[in-house]
């Protein structure tokens, strides 16, 4: 059975404690389709490099092949946002093509997030959650900063957010 | 030119950062394992490191702490090239003994430039003081761009040194497209300011990937009191202290910059083309800087034609000139599809007219250079 086309993308994943820096195979779902599938509950790195949130810049070891719950992923921070936008949705009259950019601020353990989610229509924290596509929150031009570090922050063109882990989201202008 | 090693785990961004440098002139060494890195360093004494961060068995920051530790390497210059982006990757690289850090993906414009500022004071010492070229002439349209160009560049691979090319046209330069550049800045970012120190300049200068560099003229046409005498002398004296060769491509104005210019000259190289108006422009040009009293270290011309069928002999143009013709450059046909593709030919390798006369030219002041410097 041909696995069909699976391209290489780049990432940065966070769980509660540890930053995994490293790449997984997405096949032509792009990256939204590993982590919803239902057949595994793992999602599948290479060249894990993985660092300790309080030092994030030095690497405890690496993994040449290593797998994370999904469940505990907390958000994964892309450098490019053509990556992280579902597949089919990037061109047209999408959400992102359509959509108008408005302040977000959110809350996973151990870590706070600010940027910018692409919406239409009323602005409302439900509609958002439940209505926008897929398990992740797409929050443009990011910064993620550590809640008890708020020294060490990351910024990425695109951070997913998983739903699942978000305790507070505000939006809007402060 | 310098001896780098890289080190990277992936095969192929290895092959790519080396051939970038390369192609900057320097002298590379590739290493795929980190394990082996210290002791190759130890043995290759390079002039700088260009090192990963995320490799197996061992980390890039692991090989700095190794590196700072052992005595003799202290100094070394180290840049992380690494993937990890963010700010805090940065300081950390910093904080462990890195002297320069990028993120990947990277362009060979900025490698070079991160790499020739780590390297500068090492180079500025061996190149200084340098040699000041000028190709001149007051008539338009005898190809003294691409003359000026194409030897700047048979400079920089012959010598391996540090050479700059700076294009003085008042009538915007023409330097960029022969060399497929897209230069930010120009000497008339300069002007600003009364004085200005190596810094400045360094920062407007644009990199050739061939590591030549070029400070470019101004994209809007300029009158000759936009380009004064005292900033010339400022700017070659400048040139002269870094640069094993500075080439002035002069404009084809006689005004206070153009005779500064060739006053401080070490070798002027007057462009002809073998037809009646520039050769009797020529003979014009000597009278004025006869009268002038200005009076080159050395000269000579260079006849170079420009177009298929020669108007006059190279016999014809000595005797009217009194004088010998040491450099002919018959017509180059390659030339308009060089000019088209940004590809100078002095890079291409062919047999061709410019090429064949220009390399001859550079080896022979290179040779020059190099006795003078005992």
């Amino acid at each position: 059975m041909s696995l069909g086309t699976r391209n290489l993308i780049s990432l940065d994943l966070f769980t509660d404690a540890y930053r995994v820096t490293g790449h997984t195979k997405v096949g032509v779902g792009g990256i939204h389709a590993e982590l919803a599938n239902p057949n595994s509950n793992f999602l599948e790195i290479q060249d894990a490099y993985i660092s300790r949130i309080n030092q994030p810049g030095e690497i405890v070891t690496h993994y040449q092949e290593a797998a994370f719950r999904k469940n505990n992923i907390n958000f994964i921070v892309l450098q490019d946002r053509r990556v992280g936008i579902p597949v089919g949705t990037q061109h047209g009259r999408s959400i992102y093509t359509r959509g108008r950019p408005i302040p977000a601020f959110l809350t996973v353990p151990s870590f706070e997030i600010k940027g910018e989610i692409i919406h239409e229509g009323k602005v409302a924290p439900r509609d958002i959650l439940v209505k926008s596509i897929g398990n992740y929150l797409l929050i443009f031009a990011a910064e993620a900063s550590a809640s008890l570090y708020p020294n060490i922050a990351y910024s990425g063109d695109l951070i997913m957010v998983s739903k699942d882990r978000i305790g507070l989201i505000g939006l809007g202008k402060k | 030119m310098a001896k780098i090693i890289v080190i990277d785990d992936d095969d192929q961004l290895l092959h790519m950062v080396g051939l970038m440098l390369e192609r900057g002139g320097h002298n590379i060494t590739l290493i795929s394992n980190p394990r082996d890195g210290l002791e190759r360093i130890k043995a290759h004494k390079p002039d700088l490191l260009v090192l990963d961060v995320m490799m197996p068995g061992m980390s890039g920051h692991d090989l700095t702490r190794q590196i700072r530790e052992t005595s003799g390497l202290e100094g070394l210059p180290i840049l992380i090239l690494t993937a990890r982006s963010q700010d805090i990757d940065r300081d950390t690289a910093l904080k462990i003994g890195a002297n320069a850090y990028l993120s990947k993906p990277v362009t060979s414009q900025e490698l070079i430039k991160q790499i020739d500022t780590l390297l500068t004071p090492k180079v500025d010492e061996k190149a200084a003081p340098g040699m000041i070229l000028s190709l001149f002439g007051l008539r338009g349209g005898v190809g003294q761009t691409t003359l000026a160009t194409n030897l700047a560049l048979a400079l920089r691979r012959v010598s391996q040194h540090e050479v700059c090319l700076v294009d003085l046209s008042l009538a915007v330069g023409q330097t960029p497209f022969h060399l497929h550049l897209k230069p930010q800045s120009s000497w008339a970012d300069l002007m600003g300011s009364n004085t200005f120190d190596w810094p400045m300049v360094k920062e407007h200068l644009a990199i050739h990937p061939t590591g030549l560099r070029l400070l470019p003229a101004p994209a809007m046409p300029q009158t000759s009191d936009g380009l004064p005498a005292y900033f010339i002398i400022q700017l070659i004296e400048l040139l002269r202290s870094r640069m094993m060769f500075t080439v002035l491509d002069l404009p084809p104005i006689l005004c206070p910059a153009f005779m500064a210019a060739l006053e401080m000259t070490d070798v002027g190289l007057h462009v002809i083309s073998p037809d009646v108006i520039s050769v009797r422009t020529a003979v014009q040009a000597n009278r004025a800087l006869v009268n002038s009293g200005i009076k080159l270290k050395q000269k000579s011309f260079i006849l170079n034609q420009v177009s298929a069928k020669p108007q006059l002999s190279k016999a014809t143009v000595e005797r009217v000139l009194n004088g010998r013709i040491p450099f002919h450059i018959d017509f180059d046909p390659n030339q308009m599809q060089a000019l088209t593709q940004g590809t100078p030919l002095a890079l291409t390798g062919t047999n061709s007219p410019i090429p064949t006369i220009i390399n001859r030219m550079a080896e022979v002041i290179w040779n020059r250079a190099q006795k003078a410097r005992g």
